[in-house]
């Protein structure tokens, strides 16, 4: 049997034993056996001295192979045995991941504060200022200044709670228009929004309180159309791209011409269905030309600006969007409703 | 307004079925809220803007119908032959109050026999929402629906002196009126009169004494045109509205009176057997004459934001019966009777919108570049929002209008704005406090079963103002109840419910997260609060809010189940102190070294004195202290808590040794014995 034969079987052994290996001290004590200072392999670098000078070269390279190739084996051979009783400990560690997760209940906006503030958004993109506004108001702001018509009934179809004789809670955001006027000067592009008050028995689609929001610009050279257009895009950005808008005359004290103001039914894509009562339109808004007296009583020249004014109740746009059938659940508050939206 | 099909064709022609002539109508802005079938009619039910009284009618209905149909209004003209004696030998009639009643038309029918209508008359007005009575009364809401002039019939003999004047009602004057209530009168209030007593409130409703009775014969039908604002403040102080009062308040063309007077004798003629009397008695003090408005077509485009030719305004406003012509450029428009709500050239440039349509306005936006804003308050909300919903906060939104008792009882009443015109009792004012509201949604989730609860408003508070006038603020309120947590399964039930201290939490994690600084809490008294477990919130020395646990008294008013803790912080004052931008404070570059301490003290020692004479006593070192644990009980003594506070020590200019922190630990122990009389452990 020649020296490189006893090397082979050597190495044969070494590497079925640590292949047998199943503890790290096993193979501890394998790596004593063949690579330590009296170990097997080592024993066989010293014959080397016994061989002839041609062989010694080939000899030597050999056994460091060979030497390479255990410890590479011990190597592996470790980190697999290690592996395996980190397995056995983390199987102990095993959780039933289907329990509930433990957290506290996290808050959401109120449905109406994340209406509200969509509609915010789209009219800053659109230039206007967004401005805070008294809800117990003069009778001169919400209707005398608005061209309501002294004992006229168009102030009937706003009940008014009363405060004192001449001061009430405003019945419409619009009410906000006068004072921005007085203070400010053309161009003028400012939104108000917030709680109205009339007097109305409660019931699932009637309130004593509700929201609005308010919109007026005046400028040089504001036209219908701009008014139009403007209701345009804010439906489009507010419903989606394939929203219209759809126009016809109203009548409103402050504005004049007067328009009511539709949206396509977001429920039925303008076919017509229960909500929309077939017609494919939802009223959106009461709009219109800021009527020149109006303009006049706040200091402004009705003949070289005009302006338009448009206002709108929130609740109806959660409603029709989350299918919400009863007005009272917004301010009631329950939270079985409120952690729903 | 309920119209009739039948009754619209007898006066204009159309071919288009009724859903397309519906359609028309609501774009031209006279609403068809319904279309019904009542019997053998087809009936519109319309929405009457209140400036277009025109259109209460169906004669009015007929003219906006005209342009969308191309065809022309046949008016009704009524022949009526009179006999003598004259109707101005039965009765003289005298208008004392010209501004209020303009024209008063009298006529007199002699011989009529009181009966029922005939079917197709009762038909009719059923179909248009009214009861019929008998032939003389049908007869004058007939005419009243059909050319919108309410009309009103006396016993002829009933009325003294043969005399009807106009005029307001004296001192003391009562009338019973048709309805059988007796009411007193105020000398603003117009009526008709004969020679010796009020017959009837003018415009509103007949007298049940000159009413028409089974034994009347003759009969005198007055048309007249009366004041709508008159008419509309008498009706509110009587509290009664009629289709008469009605039709007044939103105006009745005053070139109608005498064609509807002659159109009821005709038909009392025809449906009454009576004889009409010669002549009529036409007392018209202050005549109305059509006016003349001037408007540019060059301004209208400009309104509008279209561009139609004078030739295109002139030939629309024709069609709605505003005879126009164009002169030097100019559209020169006269306006009939009919349209009192047309006074300036904004009204004409309207109705030229009208009839061009507004679905032919095109989509522009104005031309200002400018950029929006949100206002600070806005800002400051949903800043204020989105920290306290990552404190898990639920936002509500409560209502304003609330029972004034609760605001009494959370001692606000002082400033409490109250309405003059309450809907109910339980709902008679402004809140002042939002509080009691969050205790309201507690009470009333608990009732639906869910008592885990956080919640806060963002919302005002309304007040008079010492000084007389009236003021409304934002507020930002809170309140929690049971616990927090969503699912807290396997952990103590006790350790998880919510206290004062978790409510502390919400409100330092709030003001820290606003970077308000120089927060203090100080014991309250507050009748929302419990009276031992309630504090101010200070900043900087001022009051800018409350905290603490529902008092006794509210948890009971409000059947709360367990303890409720709450909040209420003035929105405007966090605003103020707040500051715009917060500042980075660079990070420690040596290490910190931490030490624990249990000390033993008299119960009243308060936890923020402790604190600050460790943090004084150890300043330069100790960087933050914290509160670990508070024992009380018999280890330690009566009156004795034991507080184990835990230290880091850490210097900004070098890396700090044991024994120089053992060195400071020694010296805050000794402060705290001789300060408080403490035993260190
Ligand atoms: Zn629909």
């Amino acid at each position: 049997m020649s020296e490189s034969d006893n090397l082979e079987e050597l190495g044969r052994e070494a590497i079925a034993r640590v292949a047998d290996a199943a503890k790290s001290s096993e193979l501890d004590a394998i790596d004593t056996q063949y690579l330590g200072r009296k170990g097997a392999l080592t024993l066989q670098l010293r014959k080397i001295g016994s061989l002839v000078p041609e062989q010694r070269k080939g000899f030597g390279q050999a056994v460091n192979d060979l030497k390479e190739e255990i410890q590479a084996a011990i190597r592996a051979r470790r980190e697999a045995i290690a592996g395996g009783e980190t397995d056995a400990r983390l199987a102990g560690e095993a959780l039933d991941v289907t329990m509930p997760g433990r957290f506290y209940q996290i808050g959401r906006p109120h449905i109406l504060a994340q209406t509200l503030s969509r509609i915010k958004d789209i009219f800053i993109r659109l230039g206007y200022d967004i401005v805070e506004s008294p809800e117990v108001e003069s009778y001169h702001y919400n209707f005398e200044a608005l061209n309501y018509p002294l004992d006229h009934p168009a102030i009937d179809e706003q009940m008014s709670f009363y405060v004192t004789e001449d001061r009430l809670l405003r019945t419409h955001t619009t009410a906000y228009q006068h004072r921005q006027m007085e203070k400010r000067k053309p161009p003028i592009m400012v939104c108000t929004m917030g709680k109205c008050y009339r007097v109305e028995a409660v019931d699932a689609t009637h309130g004593h309180t509700f929201h609005q929001v308010d919109c007026f610009c005046v400028d040089h050279g504001i036209t219908m159309a701009d008014l139009k257009g403007t209701l345009y895009q804010f439906a489009v950005e507010m419903f989606g791209p394939d929203t219209n808008v759809r126009f016809r005359p109203d009548f409103f004290p402050f504005v004049e011409p007067g328009a009511e103001v539709a949206v396509t039914c977001s429920i039925c894509a303008g076919k017509g269905c229960n909500v929309c009562k077939g017609s494919g339109w939802l009223e959106l808004a009461g709009a219109g030309m800021i009527h020149p007296n109006v303009l006049e009583g706040a200091g402004i020249d009705s003949e070289e600006y005009t302006g338009f004014a448009f206002g709108f109740g929130i609740e109806r746009m959660p409603m029709v969007q989350h299918g919400i059938d009863d007005l009272r659940l917004f301010l009631d508050n329950d939270l079985r409703f409120l952690r729903q939206l | 307004m309920k119209l009739p099909i039948g009754w619209l064709r007898e006066l204009i022609d159309f071919d288009c079925p009724p859903q397309v002539l519906a359609d028309k109508l609501t774009m031209a802005g006279l609403e068809v809220e319904e279309i019904a079938q009542v019997a053998d009619e087809i009936v519109f039910d319309v929405k009457v803007t209140p400036n277009r009284g025109d259109w209460l009618s169906v004669l009015g209905v007929a003219r906006e119908t005209a342009p969308p149909v191309g065809k022309a209004v046949r008016w009704p003209e009524p022949a009526v032959e009179g006999a003598k004696p004259s109707t101005s030998e039965h009765i003289s009639i005298d208008i004392e109050d010209p501004e209020l009643c303009g024209r008063y038309v009298g006529v007199v029918v002699r011989g009529v026999k009181i009966e029922h209508s005939p079917d197709w008359m009762q038909t009719r007005l059923i179909a248009a929402g009214m009861r019929p009575i008998n032939n003389i009364v049908d007869i004058t809401n007939y005419v009243m629906l059909e050319l919108g002039q309410p009309l009103h019939a006396f016993d002829l003999h009933l009325l003294h002196d043969g005399r009807i004047i106009v005029r307001k009602a004296r001192a003391g004057e009562k009338i019973t009126s048709l309805d059988g209530s007796a009411r007193e009168l105020t000398q603003d209030m117009l009526v008709i009169a004969d020679g010796d007593r009020p017959v009837a409130i003018a415009g509103i409703m007949g007298g049940l004494d000159s009413e028409i009775s089974a034994n009347t014969r003759d009969i005198l039908i007055e048309s007249a045109n009366f004041a709508g604002t008159s008419i509309r403040r008498t009706s509110k102080r009587l509290g009664l509205v009629t289709e008469s009062s009605y039709r007044f308040e939103r105006g009745v063309d005053p070139s109608i009176t005498l064609i509807a007077a002659l159109r009821a004798a005709e038909l009392l003629r025809d449906l009454a057997g009576g004889e009409v009397a010669e002549g009529v008695v036409d007392a018209r003090p202050a005549p109305v004459e059509p006016w003349r408005i001037k408007t540019r077509p060059q301004r209208a485009n400009a309104i509008l934001g279209i561009d139609l030719t004078p030739e295109v305004m002139l030939r629309h406003l024709n069609g709605l019966q505003i005879k126009t012509t164009l002169e030097d450029g100019v559209l020169v428009s006269i306006v009939p009777t009919f349209r009192p709500d047309i006074t300036a050239e904004i009204d004409i440039i309207e109705e030229i919108g009208r009839a061009s349509g507004y679905e032919n306005l095109p989509l522009t936006l104005p031309q200002s570049h400018k950029q929006g804003a949100d206002s600070p308050e806005g800002l400051f909300k949903d800043k204020v929002r989105g920290i306290l919903m990552s404190c898990g906060g639920q936002e509500v939104l409560t209502h304003s209008l609330v029972d004034s008792d609760m605001t009494e009882l959370a001692g606000r009443g002082d400033l409490m704005i109250r309405l003059h015109n309450p809907l109910t009792e339980d709902i008679d004012s402004m809140r002042a406090m939002l509080t009691p509201n969050l205790l309201g949604v507690i009470e009333r989730n608990q009732a639906y079963g869910c008592s885990d609860i956080c919640i806060f408003e963002l919302g005002k508070i309304y007040f008079r103002t010492p000084e007389g006038g009236y003021d409304e603020k934002l507020m930002i309120a809170g309140a929690v109840a049971g616990n927090m947590w969503r699912s807290a399964w396997s952990r103590p039930v006790e350790a998880l419910e919510s206290d004062f201290f978790l409510c502390k939490g919400v409100v330092e994690s709030l003001l820290d997260a606003l970077g308000i600084t120089d927060v203090e809490f100080v014991s309250a008294a507050d009748p929302v609060l419990h009276p031992t477990r309630s504090a101010n919130v200070l900043v900087g020395g001022v009051r800018i809010g409350i905290i603490g646990e529902a008092s006794p008294a509210f948890a009971e008013a409000f059947d709360l189940k367990g303890r409720a803790q709450v909040y209420e912080l003035d929105f405007g004052a966090l605003m103020r102190y707040a500051p715009e931008v917060l500042k980075y404070k660079a990070l420690p570059k040596y290490p910190a070294l931490h030490r624990h301490i249990a000390v033993v003290v008299s119960d009243d020692v308060k936890y923020e004195r402790l604190e600050s004479i460790i943090t004084e006593s150890g300043k330069g070192f100790i960087e933050s202290v914290e509160l670990l644990d508070v024992y009380k009980g018999e280890q330690i003594g009566p009156r004795k808590a034991s507080l184990t506070i835990s230290m880091v020590f850490r210097s900004h200019e070098k890396t700090l040794t044991d024994e120089e922190v053992n060195s400071v630990l020694d010296r805050v122990k000794k402060i705290l014995a001789d300060d408080l009389n403490a035993s260190i452990r």
